[in-house]
């Protein structure tokens, strides 16, 4: 009888143990509200530096006049300028909107580079660079009579006319962008490698932007470099490169557009006011870029940079480790792509609503409020998409009227970054956590289940098959000293107890017999005493009946103490080794020769079957199953005997075609004290027999079933014994 | 001179139905509630013969205590045991008390005469002494020897120390060799009043054991499953 419904106490305790898993959940949350806590606070501050760099500000307006506009004859060699153009400038060949800018525009010629130009190649670039807003403008109108674009599948980059750009921030290696186009249109910028040949990735940057157009003489570039590219430190090159022989696709002429000084030093773009530059200097800050602008959105000066790249330290696949090493190496890599796949979806990326809007309206509208006299602040995703950047913007004050605004830029992967190690390290400790407290379970749960089963196995074998305590002592778990323990020791008092109580049941027919002999000696040799002294009694029918009673009543105590008897007397037994078919075929014999009215059939699979028994008792419990068989057998049929061997038993079959057992009887039939009634009210049942021929099954280690005939009414008693096997050791009682 | 019996029973009723009885037939009768009174009783007046209930008012084994006691007051007294259980014959046995004879409960009055006459026979034969029971009435199959004098009986000149009934059992299978005698049968030759074919293997085993003593390979008497047993010549 298994019953076995839900998990086992080791799935429960695994199950518990993965309320772990709630840990990483909770500082995911609390990680959600520290960023916004620190978001807000960088906010705060954000909008506090506006306010101090405005502060700065109020009530100069000498700063924000003409005047105060660098003079570009007064540059310096290296130093190139920036005129303010009167339009944004739509990237579109168009040249109208550059209004008298292009007008303006310088000449620049090839300069000899490493190889000599060659006199037939006509090549001469015009150029322009302006400001906007926030951005930078350059134009490029070149004269060349082979234009030659990008062919298609080339992985160089310097194979075709193409225009570079170096940027340079102090202390930092330049970055060098290349413009190139396989066909009139936006042109694919690179960042490339030192030699110009070869993009660094192949991801073209996007917060350029560049147009190219063909005209009847050579081709207009028209290029766009936003502001927060560029503090007010950094250096810039341009440079025209032609190229001219489709097959060789070699450089024939470089036309550089920016001053080429002797130390290869890069140019210092000015378009700001110098003198705001210099008080908002002291304000510079990491990662911040502060922007003036004067009531027309002009932008007159922008200090700092943006680093919007959250970086990722980057484990690499392992390639030259050996061993453990490599496992290692191995574990940390999957372990920290997977983290990686995790953080795509579990940190917010900057929503897209906001990525949709165009570069110039970034800050537009924190300017326009800013500009109309109020503090505002806003969020914008950065250019490249890795973060969001937080902006604030403040008005700056003359009087009462306003003179420009001031406004603050930050990125916030600072936040990020923490937002991203802090998780990391909660994810790490987490599994740490997990894993060991998972094992540890595991290793509890095991030991508590092992314990548990063994007990359950103990306190199964405490009783038998037939309900009687083997143990009254449950050896497992007997000595703990927790539940389990206590579990064991409850359950060893309960069959003590019941032991005790059981063995006072066993005990109680033995004890009536007992008890009720004496009045029935009484009795007994009363009406012995009556007769004798009245002899015409003797022959009195009364007597007849009383003597009758007697018996009856003597029968029953017979019956009551035959099976405690049984058990002490088989104790002292000694058993014989028989051929199992012999010894039935004589009892047939035997019983047939004193029930000459009773058909037998003997039906022998195979002989001899040696088993070894006291015969005696065996056939003692032959007696009881088959006198139940002619009891409930129908009229003239006879009994049939079936012997055969099943592995390691003999199994003696007794039929009778009669009544069948009824419902749920086959198994309680051999319980003592159930009967299943007689036809005879003078005989005696007690149902005393079938328990005195389990008894005897059970004491040759064999086994008594009882069921119904499939074929046809009737009922089988198979008695199963050991087959005796000569190698074993006897195990009858050595007294 | 009538011989005197000692009854040793603490149930009244029984105890007076038995004294009855026996005056019946001719006996002195003494009975004693008890085993003090029993013990201090008999060692003024020592009976021939003492019937002894196992159990004795709260003495579970009292009976075999006195027995003990009386054994020490007189080795040749023939001793009867009634027992309410058939396993305390096998407790006797155990015991290895000199009991001559025991009887389960309830009692037949008839073969407790027949019973306590024999056990006079026997003790008459006794003290004729051995070498008139060599010539009279000894009954010789191979290596056994019955006298029905002394009811004694011989295993390879060896006697055997029996009970009545065991006595009975022997003799009516050794009379017919090779014939079944039946459970039936044997229950008779038993004179009790209850018996149950437990009770008759219960003896036959005994018997068997008693025999195996003096001979370890004693097989002469058979079992026929389901009938009963018989004597085997060639065992």
């Amino acid at each position: 009888m298994k019953i076995r419904t839900g998990f086992s106490i080791r799935t429960k305790l695994l199950l518990v143990g993965m309320l772990l898993l709630l840990i990483p959940w909770m500082s995911y949350q609390y990680v959600r509200e520290m960023k916004t806590y620190l978001l807000t606070g960088q906010e705060q501050a954000l909008s506090l530096t506006s306010r101090a760099v405005a502060t700065v500000l109020h009530d100069r307006p000498e700063l924000f006049n003409e005047e105060s506009q660098i003079d570009p004859s007064n540059l310096d060699d290296n130093e190139i300028y920036a005129a303010p153009l009167p339009n944004y400038i739509n990237l579109n060949g168009d040249l109208s909107d550059w209004g008298e800018a292009a007008k303006q525009a310088e000449q620049f010629l090839p300069t000899p580079g490493e190889q000599p130009i060659a006199s037939d190649n006509v090549i001469e670039v015009k150029h322009t660079l302006g400001y906007r807003g926030n951005f930078i403008y350059a134009l490029f109108e070149v004269l060349d009579d082979h234009v030659l674009l990008r062919p298609k599948k080339f992985l160089r980059v310097d194979a075709a006319d193409h225009i570079r750009l170096t940027l340079q921030d102090p202390g930092s290696s330049p970055k060098r962008y290349t413009l190139i186009a396989r066909e009139p249109g936006r042109m694919s910028i690179y960042l490339m490698d030192q030699a110009w040949q070869y993009p660094i990735s192949g991801e073209p940057n996007y917060d350029l932007a560049a147009e190219l157009s063909l005209t009847d003489d050579g081709y207009n570039v028209e290029l766009r470099i936003p502001r927060f590219m560029l503090s007010s430190d950094t250096r810039i090159s341009m440079m025209v490169v032609d190229v001219d022989d489709p097959e060789s696709r070699t450089i024939a002429a470089t036309v550089p557009t920016t001053p080429q000084s002797e130390n290869d030093e890069l140019s210092k773009l000015l378009v700001e006011s110098p003198r705001i530059t210099k008080i908002l200097k002291g304000l510079d800050r990491a990662e911040t870029r502060i922007w003036v602008f004067n009531k027309d959105k002009r932008v007159r000066t922008v200090v700092g940079n943006l680093v919007t790249e959250v970086n990722d330290p980057e484990i690499d696949k392992p390639s030259n480790e050996t061993g453990l090493d490599y496992v290692w190496q191995m574990v940390r890599y999957y372990y920290s792509s997977a983290l990686q796949t995790i953080f795509t979806y579990i940190i917010e990326q900057p929503s897209s609503e906001l990525a949709d809007r165009s570069i110039e309206e970034r800050n537009d509208k924190i300017l326009q409020d800013a500009l109309s006299g109020s503090i505002s602040s806003d969020r914008r995703p950065s250019l490249d998409k890795q973060s969001t950047i937080l902006m604030s913007a403040h008005p700056i004050f003359l009087g009462d009227g306003i003179l420009g605004a001031v406004v603050v830029e930050q990125s916030t992967n600072q936040v990020l970054r923490q937002q991203r190690e802090t998780l990391e390290n909660v994810i790490s400790v987490t599994l740490l956590v997990l894993i060991t407290v998972a094992t540890a379970l595991l290793i509890f749960a095991s030991r508590l289940t092992v314990r548990i089963r063994r007990l359950r196995n103990a306190t199964e074998t405490a009783i038998d098959r037939d309900g009687r305590i083997v143990h009254q002592r449950l050896n497992a778990e007997a000595k703990s000293g927790d539940e389990i323990g206590d579990l064991s020791r409850s359950v060893s008092n309960m069959l003590g107890r019941l032991s005790q109580y059981t063995s006072y049941l066993r005990g109680l027919p033995d004890t009536l017999a007992h008890e009720v002999s004496n009045p029935l000696n009484v009795v007994n040799s009363s009406l012995h005493n009556l007769s004798e002294e009245i002899p015409e009694s003797a022959n009195s029918k009364y007597m007849e009946r009383a003597k009758n009673g007697l018996n009856r009543i003597g029968m029953i105590l017979r019956n009551l103490t035959e099976a405690a008897n049984l058990e002490q007397a088989m104790q002292s037994e000694t058993r014989e080794t028989v051929d199992l078919i012999e010894l039935i075929e004589n009892y047939v014999d035997g019983y047939s020769f004193s029930n000459p009215e009773q058909r037998f059939e003997v039906l022998i699979h195979s002989r001899p079957i040696m088993v070894e028994i006291a015969p005696d008792y065996i056939a003692q419990a032959l007696d009881k199953l088959v006198d139940n068989a002619i009891d409930f057998a129908a009229p003239d049929t006879a009994i049939v005997f079936k012997l055969r061997r099943l592995d390691n038993f003999a199994q003696i079959d007794i039929i009778n075609q009669g009544s069948r057992l009824p419902e749920g009887m086959a198994e309680r039939i051999f319980e003592p004290l159930v009967s299943l009634g007689r036809k005879d009210a003078q005989k005696i049942s007690l149902g005393m027999g079938l328990y005195i021929v389990k008894l005897i099954a059970s004491f040759h280690g064999g086994d008594v079933i009882a069921r119904n005939l499939l074929s046809s009414d009737g009922v089988i008693f198979s008695l199963s014994l050991p087959i005796h096997d000569p190698q074993s050791q006897s195990y009858a009682y050595q007294n | 001179m009538a011989r005197k019996v000692a009854i040793v029973e603490d149930d009244f009723d029984q105890r007076e139905n038995y004294r009855d009885a026996l005056e019946k037939s001719g006996y002195l009768v003494d009975t004693y509630a008890n085993r003090r009174e029993a013990l201090s009783g008999m060692r003024s007046n020592m009976p021939d013969l003492a019937i002894l209930d196992i159990m004795l008012e709260n003495e579970m084994d009292g009976g075999f205590d006195l027995c003990r006691d009386l054994r020490a007051l007189s080795p040749t007294l023939p001793i009867i045991f009634l027992t309410a259980r058939d396993t305390d014959i096998d407790r006797v046995s155990g015991l290895r008390l000199d009991a001559w004879d025991y009887l389960t409960k309830p009692l037949n009055m008839q073969y407790l005469s027949v019973r306590i006459n024999s056990l006079f026979r026997i003790v008459d034969s006794l003290a004729l002494g051995p070498e008139t029971n060599q010539r009279n009435n000894a009954m010789v199959i191979n290596d056994l020897e019955i006298n029905e004098d002394s009811m004694s009986i011989r295993w390879k000149g060896k006697e055997l120390s029996l009970t009545l009934t065991e006595f009975w059992l022997i003799e009516s299978m050794a009379r017919h060799p090779g014939h079944v005698k039946t459970y039936e049968n044997m229950m008779t030759i038993t004179r009790q009043s209850y018996v149950e074919r437990n009770t008759i293997n219960g003896y036959i085993r005994r018997i068997r054991n008693k025999f195996k003593e003096i001979d370890p390979n004693f097989k002469h008497i058979q079992t026929v499953f389901g009938v009963g047993y018989k004597w085997n010549t060639d065992g």
